[in-house]
């Protein structure tokens, strides 16, 4: 049973959030962390990257050059700084001293606030992860009183769900990447791993062109990606409802990936939409798979 | 005899004989020629046919046509499919099916009946294209006169014995067929407390109704998702082709749930023609439409339509008790 609580989407944070994300895949991290430091630079905060390693901070930032920002520019500036901190090997024992300096040194240089991304080593975490827990413990009256906002970022391909599990208490909880699409009947999100879109609620004529935008991006995304085979999952295990008209779209999509030797596969079909799938030949169309799965 | 095109017959049977007579040979000569054979008929005739055949009869499919003629619309849909699941062979060339196809007519009301007539004649629409071998069987001992007469109007040939057949002088264009059929419809339902009036963009609201409906009634989920889909498709095609807007009514007798979608239909002098045979014929699964009136003939049990510039009206029939 899973019982990873909602997680919050990193558009939607506010100063004092101190919140966990537990990736899967690199992409993911830097998708959310991204967002994260970018927002800052919008909202006058400076962001500061607690890195695992001590690299050259333009290197450590690279995967902001693809998302529009002039790296280079804004570390000259101040607006973005990179500490290698995390790398000691004692680093954890006065991680809230550093925060708590830093976040008054950001207010003191005239910034709003600050925005702090750390990525935790498993090396690091002590006996019985003990360590970690005490400096997660410290941290929050840190974020408490102080106009900072942090993500503590761990590798669920390190750290396993009943390691993360009681870290989720020390935080305020959990941090996605935002949706893709909200409205009233349906929300998409993207997944990393493996790579693709999940789709929750209903999808009919009013919302049709937001799910024709995420998958359009998604199969642009798939193309970029050929380690993969260029397979695009999308996830419907929460879709009530999709009309003809949608499911249409997502035959489309499949047969465009199909043309670039890709495959769009559909995860958690329903009975019922399989059913619609069948009725329409859309079960047997080139590029699209539906996986089996026990519903 | 050999023949390329869509060979569609009926064959008048009035006696175990005769209905050997009228298939065997057919078997034979498809299983000699590498033709897929589906006999789709009375369990008695799957006994007769089967010993007829021997050790042939390995090569023959049987189905026992009560368990294939549930609804016309989901016939056709099921023909489709096994033609284009057995229309090639091992390396790929293309092969002849040869159906036996008998339809169930007993036990079916009037509306019905119509409906599996009209079925008939649009199995020539349908499998135009092909290259595939139709014979319906049709016994005058059980049958009313008026089905059988309605055999030579729906099947362009006559199957006379063996190898032998002649052209149905009353066989009837499929279009004309069609347009008879429609001469005879139920009244339009009468307004009622509970419709359910439908706008651009609020098929969401049409969805919760049927289903709080169905939910009401005690339907089972998998015919409560069938009918919250047909219905839906009905109301998207009312609001892009029908002026916007409309209504939904709902009823229910002990054996059907109906659902009737009206609308007010386009204010354009000259809207472009409904498509002939709407949601009759099955839609390449790569056209860009054409598969919403497919969709909700086959979700249903029967389905009735006008569509027409000034308000069109698509009525749904689900079995509550749904066999198939």
């Amino acid at each position: 049973m899973d019982t990873v609580p909602v997680p919050k989407a990193v558009g939607e944070m506010r100063a004092g959030d101190h919140l966990l994300l537990g990736y899967g895949a690199d992409e993911e991290r830097e998708t959310v962390v991204a967002t994260f430091l970018l927002d800052g630079l919008a909202s006058g905060h400076r962001g500061l990257l607690l890195g695992p390693a001590d690299l050259p901070a333009d290197l450590a930032l690279t995967f902001l050059e693809s998302r529009g920002c002039a790296v280079d520019d804004e570390l000259a500036a101040g607006r973005l700084t990179v500490d290698p901190h995390l790398a000691t090997s004692d680093g954890l024992w006065d991680l809230d001293e550093v925060i708590r300096r830093e976040t008054r040194r950001a207010v003191g240089d005239g910034y709003l606030g600050l925005r702090v991304s750390m990525e935790v080593m498993r090396g690091q975490a002590g006996k019985g992860l003990k360590t970690l827990h005490d400096s997660e413990l410290l941290l929050e009256p840190v974020f408490a009183s102080l106009p900072v906002l942090g993500i503590c970022q761990y590798d669920r391909r390190v750290f396993d769900e009943g390691e993360l599990a009681p870290l989720d208490g020390l935080h305020q909880g959990r941090v996605a990447a935002d949706l893709v699409w909200h409205d009233e009947l349906l929300s998409i999100t993207r997944t990393f791993a493996p790579p693709g879109l999940a789709l929750a609620g209903e999808v009919d004529d009013t919302n049709v062109t937001a799910l024709a935008r995420a998958l359009h991006a998604e199969t642009d995304r798939a193309r970029a990606r050929p380690v993969n085979g260029m397979r695009t999952r999308i996830d419907l295990h929460d879709l009530r409802f999709i009309d003809v008209g949608a499911l249409r779209l997502l035959v489309f999509a499949g047969g465009a990936l199909a043309a670039s030797g890709g495959t769009l596969v559909l995860h958690g079909v329903a009975p019922h939409i399989q059913r619609l799938m069948r009725v329409t030949g859309w079960d047997r169309v080139p590029g699209l798979l539906v996986e089996q799965t026990h519903l | 005899m050999s023949r390329t095109r869509l060979v569609h017959q009926a064959l008048c049977y009035g006696s175990d004989d005769e209905f050997l007579d009228g298939t065997l040979t057919f078997v034979r000569d498809g299983l000699d020629a590498g033709d897929t054979v589906l006999a789709v008929v009375a369990s008695h005739n799957i006994g007769l046919l089967g010993e007829a055949l021997g050790h042939r009869s390995d090569e023959v499919e049987f189905v026992d046509a009560d368990d294939w003629y549930g609804s016309p619309s989901r016939t056709l849909g099921r023909y489709n499919d096994y033609c284009a699941a057995h229309d090639t062979d091992e390396t790929g060339r293309r092969r002849r099916v040869r159906v036996i196809g008998e339809p169930v007519w007993s036990d079916r009301t009037a509306f019905e009946v119509r409906e599996w007539m009209r079925y008939e004649s649009l199995l020539n629409i349908a499998f135009a294209g092909t290259g595939h071998w139709i014979l319906c069987p049709y016994d005058t001992r059980a049958l009313p006169v008026g089905i059988i007469r309605s055999a030579v109007r729906t099947h362009p040939e006559l199957a006379l014995g063996p190898r032998q057949s002649a052209y149905c002088g009353r066989y009837l264009d499929p279009a004309d067929f069609y347009a008879e059929c429609d001469t005879t419809r139920p009244p339009v339902l009468p307004a009622g407390r509970d419709d359910v009036p439908f706008t651009r963009g609020r098929s969401a609201h049409v969805r919760r109704a049927v289903s709080a409906y169905a939910r009401a009634l005690g339907v089972p989920e998998p015919l409560t998702h069938d009918m919250v889909s047909a219905v839906h498709e009905a109301v998207v095609n009312s609001v892009r082709h029908g002026g916007g807007r409309g209504v939904l009514r709902l009823r229910s007798d002990s054996d059907h749930v109906i659902c009737e979608i009206s609308d007010t239909g386009t204010a354009t002098a000259s809207p472009p023609p409904p498509p002939p045979f709407p949601g009759h014929l099955p839609p390449d699964p790569r056209a860009a439409n054409g598969h919403g009136m497919w969709v909700v003939r086959q979700l249903s049990d029967l389905a009735t339509e006008t569509l027409d510039p000034s308000g069109s009206v698509v009525r749904l029939y689900f079995r509550r008790s749904a066999a198939l």
